[in-house]
């Protein structure tokens, strides 16, 4: 009889659901966001609130019982709302920690009552291609919870387009993800393997979550109570697989190592590694010659082996280099020098007023305010400024290059040559770095007038010092501008 | 229902005249008749992104007879011509022409027909130094035999590009329902010749006038002729009176501001930036950069370099410049194709390219890039295209490209490489493909090291220099490409200086 009860009991234990157990849809949310963002090109004005939805669920970190969704279901919260399940109350959120690189966040509820009865969900592994999903979540198109289920396609490094200058693994299924989704839980066997997070516009049945290696590293990074980010080793890897060349670095043929072709300016890993270095293994994995590593059974690019350290971590390498192999440990960081080149949150935007000028810093958010063909929009020589310069002469890369983004008309600026959108060089003979340069620039001079160069080509424009110091006021006044700077 | 059919046809042949009148102002035979001839032309047309392959293309243009022996066309797809052929009259015999003299900065050309027959009934007609852009108008051109003749309404003089050159130059813009039009069809009032037919954009044409024409065609029949000069500064209008106090000019703002003089070793650079340049010859400049032209009414300044000027002319120029009036004298350089990095245009010249091991080497100039089609400045790569915003330089005349790889084992790893600019190879810096075969010539301990730009894309890849030449062979047997090379030059030296000095314009064609 023991024995019988030992084994009914062992079978209860094998088969009893965990967590919430097989109604895990009692643990996923419905949030409400109402958000605000900022004028990317008048940034001292917010466009009008909207409302948004998406999804989370409930996880248990050291800090208590929190909500898990995607960081861009929240950016530019002004006020979020989230419900239970079959609970018409809504409770005020807050975002306790955002990634907007790994497009995570996690939420803390005000009233803490709201977790009552809620177990938090627990966490699968990396699912196997092929293997079935399930997609839990508060899609448009109705109010009650949506569940879709499809196989996981691949796993591969996607590009995150919340942010837009980031890759990260990412796994594609065929379970239809749709606007609302974002922030759900993908479950199979009753754990979370992956969070919701975005579609692929023009394909059909095909959308994408985040999966547990990346959630992991989120939830690790935020334990010390601050958010920084998917380091970056800032090597460009490329494939090594021209025989040839090989011979050339006496590499053997034996189908590792990666070339270095170029290095970001990042000084520990411009220290520590040479252009022409290949790199033969990155941690635990060896580099093929295509520049991918074997990554629970997929073949996945190479910069994904940085990814599983922490800002500040070290990875050790090994590398070739002269003829032979070496063996070097590289910290690696969050790399914040192409910020501007991605979307932007949280942080409102820079700008200085002067004269009715409009100062600010060159960013793809900026350009977007050119519509959706800025790129056809925009003067090309910012397009150059923004994407190009940093890779083709980083000896020339300004910090924080400036634009004069527009004019506010008034009497003192009515016949000004240039009228906006067009790159600042120097203002008062001082090479403008970043904005506090304009301003040193204008608050620094007793000249009569103010010289203002523009690139390309040394267009320049001058504006009247004690004019523009006296309508200074009234400018801001009649535009409704609080204040001249945002620093 | 035979009765039906013939009312109809009554009707039609009664309404008809009216309706024709609508669309076409030819109620008698035309003076024009015995001047406007067609043009067919045929010619090589190249595939920039194939540089080995050609076909042929062929055009209808119009031309007018403007002297004994002579015909007048637009410079436009006269060039990379296999054969012209000329017809009178609409209809009948095609005559083989010859080319006389084209300039394609001023996009004419000058056509003959060396058979005496042809000759025969034809009238030359004048072309006028005043363009007289009053009354009706018509654009001129055989079409089905018939002479086309369409009402023609003017817009406007104004300077701009033509389309073939950089040059700024006098444009006059008419309205006309004509469809198809740009080729070179006269404009004409009554029985005097207005100018040509360069373009058309909707139903605006944009007409080469008979003033831009004339002086031209005057200086190459003495002999006189050296090609279009313009000016080498950019400039900004001068509308802001800050600027002029700031640059220590008082009064009424006028005159507009040199802001930049790219460098350009063959070039005087007597104008200098922050100038204001307030007079050009006798022409006072406003502010916008327009002067009151005496027969045109507002014209941009840049008028003034091809106004019955040309290159090697001087002009005088007084210009404010450190707090005091200036008179200078400028030489008008000669419009060069190649003062630019990327040049705009390469005309009677093959593609010149470099095959090695698979890896496809061309100049890059602005006929690569017009491989991305009609909307090319947009739709071409951002960074090539964006070169032309750059000068060259002494130590960087010009570019060349990687513009794609014809896979082969030898280039295994390579094979998705395209449009990536050379910097080095073995060492060398690499602006001309001459350049590029000599240093091939160079390996090192057996390989070819060659170098990129810096930029987003590759910088770096290594070749075997002792497999090079069987697998060029290779490539080319596989691809069915005759030659692994073309240079407009055999002789070009790497060092060749990018640009002539000012000489003779046009080109003087005999056969």
């Amino acid at each position: 009889v023991l024995k019988t009860i030992l084994i009914l009991l062992a079978a209860w234990l094998l088969l009893a659901p965990r967590g919430q157990g097989a109604e895990p849809e009692k643990s996923v949310v419905q949030i409400t966001v109402f958000g605000q963002q900022p004028v990317w090109d008048a940034p001292w004005r917010f466009d009008s609130v909207r409302r948004s939805g998406g999804s989370g669920f409930v996880i248990q970190t050291k800090r208590g019982k929190r909500i898990m969704t995607n960081a861009h279901v929240v950016s530019w919260d002004k006020q979020i709302l989230v419900r239970r399940y079959q609970d018409p109350r809504p409770y005020v959120a807050n975002v306790e920690f955002v990634g907007n690189d790994c497009d995570l966040a996690v939420l803390e509820v005000e009233d803490e009552s709201f977790f009552e009865g809620l177990e938090p969900l627990d966490f699968g592994n990396l699912p196997k291609v092929r293997s079935a999903v399930v997609t839990y979540g508060y899609p448009a198109g109705g109010e009650q919870i949506s569940y879709t289920r499809g196989v996981v396609s691949r796993v591969e490094m996607q590009t995150y387009v919340h942010i837009g200058n980031r890759s990260l693994l990412g796994v594609q299924t065929d379970a239809a993800i749709n606007p609302g989704n974002s922030g759900g839980p993908v479950i199979q066997d009753d754990l979370v393997v992956g969070v919701a997070f975005q579609g692929a516009p023009g394909l059909e049945n095909t959308g994408f979550f985040i999966p547990r290696p990346v959630i992991d590293h989120f939830l690790e990074d935020i334990e010390d109570g601050t958010y920084n980010g998917f380091p970056q080793a800032g090597i460009r890897l490329v494939p090594l697989q021209n025989p040839a060349y090989r011979r050339y670095l006496k590499l053997p043929e034996h189908g590792l190592g990666a070339r270095v072709d170029s290095l970001l300016p990042i000084p520990q890993t411009r220290e520590l590694i040479r252009e022409d270095d290949v790199v033969l293994q990155i941690g635990e994995y060896p580099l093929g010659s295509d520049g991918t590593i074997l990554y629970e059974g997929n073949r996945l690019f190479g910069g994904l082996a940085f990814q599983t350290v922490q800002h500040g971590e070290s990875v050790p390498l090994k590398l070739w280099r002269d003829g032979q192999e070496l063996n070097i440990s590289l910290p690696v960081y969050y790399y914040e020098g192409d910020r501007a080149v991605g979307n932007q949150y949280g942080t409102l935007p820079r700008y200085f007023v002067y004269g009715g000028l409009v100062f600010l810093p060159l960013s793809l958010d900026y350009m977007k305010t050119m519509g959706r063909n800025w790129a056809d929009a925009a003067n090309a020589d910012l397009v150059y400024e923004l994407y190009y310069r940093r890779h083709e002469s980083p000896e020339t890369l300004r910090p924080e290059p400036i634009v004069l983004a527009s004019i506010l008309s008034h009497p003192i600026n009515a016949n000004f040559s240039h009228r906006g959108r067009i790159l600042v060089d120097k203002i008062n003979n001082i090479r403008i770095e970043r904005l506090e340069d304009v301003i040193r620039a204008f608050e620094s001079s007793a000249e009569s007038h103010h010289l203002i160069e523009f690139s390309p080509n040394h267009a320049f424009d001058c504006l009247n010092r004690e004019q523009a110091e006296q309508a200074n006021s009234t400018i801001l006044q009649t535009y409704g501008i609080a204040q001249d700077r945002r620093l | 229902m035979k009765k039906g059919i013939a009312l109809v046809l009554i009707w039609c042949w009664l309404v008809s005249p009216a309706l024709s009148q609508e669309q076409s102002t030819r109620q008698e035979p035309s003076v024009w008749e015995k001047s406007v001839v067609t043009l067919d032309v045929t010619r090589k047309q190249y595939d920039y992104l194939q540089p080995w392959t050609r076909r042929l293309k062929s055009s209808q243009k119009t031309g007018v007879v403007t002297g004994p022996r002579e015909i007048l066309t637009t410079a436009n797809e006269m060039f990379d011509r296999t054969l012209i052929r000329v017809q009178k009259g609409g209809r009948g015999k095609w005559w083989v022409g010859e080319m006389t003299w084209i300039d394609y900065h001023a996009n004419l050309a000058l056509v003959t027909v060396p058979e005496e027959d042809f000759w025969s009934g034809l009238q030359p007609v004048e072309v006028p130094e005043l363009t007289q852009a009053e009354g009706t108008m018509q654009v001129v051109r055989w079409r089905q035999g018939r002479l086309e003749n369409r009402r023609a309404e003017f817009q406007q003089f104004h300077v701009d590009e033509s389309g073939l050159s950089f040059t700024p130059q006098l444009q006059m813009e008419v309205s006309s329902e004509i469809q198809g039009a740009g080729w070179g069809e006269p404009v004409v009032s009554q029985s005097v010749l207005l100018g040509l037919v360069a373009k058309q954009e909707g139903t605006t044409c944009h007409i080469i006038p008979s003033a831009f024409i004339r002086p031209i065609l005057e200086a190459h029949r003495e002999g006189t002729y050296k090609g279009l000069g313009y000016f080498h500064f950019v400039w900004q209008p001068a509308e802001n009176p800050d600027s002029h106090a700031y640059l220590k000019r008082e009064g009424e703002p006028k005159g507009v501001i040199v802001i930049s003089v790219p460098p350009a070793p063959d070039i005087e650079q007597v104008v200098q930036p922050r100038d204001i340049l307030l007079k050009i010859d006798e022409f006072d400049i406003d502010i916008q950069g327009d002067y009151q032209d005496p027969d045109y009414g507002h014209l941009s300044l840049e008028n003034l370099a091809t106004r019955r000027k040309w290159a090697g002319d001087e002009v005088q120029l007084q210009v404010w410049r450190g707090g005091k009036l200036e008179e200078i004298t400028y030489r008008l350089p000669k419009a060069e194709y190649d003062v630019t990095l990327v040049p705009d245009a390469v005309f009677d010249q093959e593609p010149e390219y470099l095959i090695v091991g698979g890896l496809l080497f061309q100049p890059l100039n602005d006929a690569f890039l017009q491989s991305w089609g009609p909307d090319w400045k947009r739709r071409s790569p951002f960074r090539l295209y964006h070169f032309n915003n750059e000068n060259p330089t002494p130590e960087r005349p010009a570019l060349v490209i990687l513009s794609q790889v014809l896979p082969d084992v030898y280039n295994l790893g390579y094979q998705e490489l395209k449009l990536l600019v050379l910097d080095q190879v073995n060492g060398r810096k690499i602006s001309r493909l001459a350049e590029l075969r000599e240093a091939l010539q160079n390996p090192i301990d057996g390989y070819h090291l060659v170098e990129f730009f810096q930029s987003d894309s590759l910088r770096k890849l290594v070749l075997s220099a002792d497999d090079q030449e069987l697998a060029t062979q290779r490539v080319l047997a596989r691809y069915g490409i005759t030659s692994d090379h073309y240079f407009a030059s055999p002789e070009i030296e790497s060092d060749r200086p990018h640009s002539e000095p000012v000489a003779g314009a046009g080109v003087a064609v005999s056969r």
